[in-house]
């Protein structure tokens, strides 16, 4: 039998990068971030975002520093100049890739 | 039990795979987002943070050398997905053909062993020792596989002449080089065991060295001759035809096939020369060659299947 959830979770994971770009143009640290993107209907697992956070910080992506405000030490992450290329870049791409998409689904409900 | 506890070994399982330089600050703010997320559940839930809350958490969360795997870059691939069935045949096919060579071998030399008793000794000696070979291939694909990953991060792969060059045509110059060395090499060691004759004015020791066993004289060695008799044909078939074709190729692997075994067994079934020494040197060569003929045998084989792609409506 076919596994739907894994297809869709491959359909989310191609997203994933562009989400969470879209996410941190404002610093934000990982908590806070999952809980933002579940909030506007993009949950993801925290075993998958926070080292999705490192490794996109290590491309050089996003930057990172800890700070403490009052309460237990957080890493913040905000997007690079490069990350915010990318974003710009990604996005010009999903709107194109939505249009295709659209017009492919169109008749098949 | 203490949920930090559990979190706390949890961190430690996590970095445990990752490189020293990253350790503790992966785990100094993984213990920090664990936590915080252990509050939020416990808050959404209404029950304490508690060790249940805790191994949920954690148990959703993945196992540890998994997360670690998430940290780390994507690496390069040892053996490729399309590959790795060929490259299963390959070793697991080597191994056997060793097994069945020298299992042959041991038992139909004379020995006043029991069978459980040599079956042991083969086991240890070339039962254990045939492993090698899926070893050998290992370590090819990670070096070929380290050298692919450079290259593909070097740039993108484009269509070259050379990818879409005839690699079935000759260049017969070099098939006559390939026939006349082969002549020559085959007249050298054709004349080894008469030695005694021809080198009458060679010192002493030399003559000895060369000395042939007369077992192998007598049974493995004339073998060698059809052998040379039907790869001499092939190369004048292909030399007359100019490139090589699909027949040309299946015989050419077959071949292959049969100087492989013909040297596992000329290595497994007992002394080539008398002297110890000679003998030890000339085996470990006659290994090489095989490997080198191993992997020509796949190459050709592979060559003659590409060759021939039959029309599924045919």
């Amino acid at each position: 039998m076919v596994d739907g959830v894994k297809y869709e979770q491959d359909l989310r994971k191609g997203v994933l990068v562009l989400a969470v770009l879209s996410q941190l143009r404002s610093s934000q640290y990982g908590y806070s971030l999952r809980q933002a993107l579940a909030e506007r209907g993009m949950p993801i697992e925290e075993g998958t975002l926070y080292p999705l956070l490192r490794r996109l910080e290590a491309q050089g992506l996003l930057e990172s520093e800890w700070q403490v405000d009052g309460g237990p030490p957080r890493r913040y992450y905000v997007v690079s100049a490069a990350g915010s290329a990318l974003f710009a870049s990604l996005t010009d791409s999903w709107g194109a890739l939505a249009s295709v998409m659209d017009r492919l689904l169109e008749g098949t409900d | 039990m203490n949920p930090d506890a559990l979190i706390e070994t949890y961190v430690g399982d996590v970095v445990r795979h990752l490189p020293r330089s990253q350790r503790n600050d992966v785990a100094f703010e993984l213990r920090s987002l664990l936590a915080e997320e252990l509050q939020g559940r416990s808050a959404d839930s209404g029950r304490e943070p508690d060790a249940w809350l805790a191994t949920q958490l954690l148990t959703e969360f993945g196992r540890p050398v998994d997360v670690a795997d998430r940290y780390r870059p994507a690496g390069f691939t040892v053996i490729r997905p399309s590959e790795a069935p060929r490259f299963a045949r390959i070793a697991l096919g080597g191994v056997v053909l060793q097994w069945i060579l020298t299992l042959v071998a041991t038992f139909s030399t004379p020995s006043e062993l029991e069978w459980p008793s040599l079956l042991g000794a083969w086991w240890l000696s070339w039962g254990l020792g045939s492993f090698w070979w899926p070893g050998f291939l290992v370590t090819l694909s990670l070096i070929a596989g380290f050298v692919q990953s450079r290259r593909e991060a070097a740039g993108e792969w484009m269509l070259t002449r050379g990818v879409v060059r005839d690699r079935d045509h000759v260049r017969r110059p070099l098939i006559v080089l390939y026939i006349a060395l082969g002549v020559v090499g085959a007249s050298i060691v054709t004349s080894v065991p008469s030695i005694a004759l021809w080198g009458a004015g060679l010192p002493g020791p030399v003559v000895e060295a060369f000395a042939l066993e007369g077992e192998f004289v007598s049974t493995r060695a004339p073998w060698v001759l059809v052998l040379w008799a039907v790869t001499l044909a092939v190369g004048i078939a292909v030399l007359v035809a100019g490139r090589w074709t699909p027949i040309t190729r299946r015989i050419s692997a077959a071949l292959s096939i049969a100087w492989l075994a013909l040297l596992l067994w000329w290595v497994a079934a007992g002394p080539i020369f008398t002297q110890q020494y000679a003998d030890e040197v000339t085996k470990i060569c006659l290994v090489l060659v095989a490997v080198i003929v191993a992997v020509d045998a796949v190459v050709a084989f592979q060559r003659g299947r590409a060759a021939v792609i039959h029309s599924p409506v045919a």
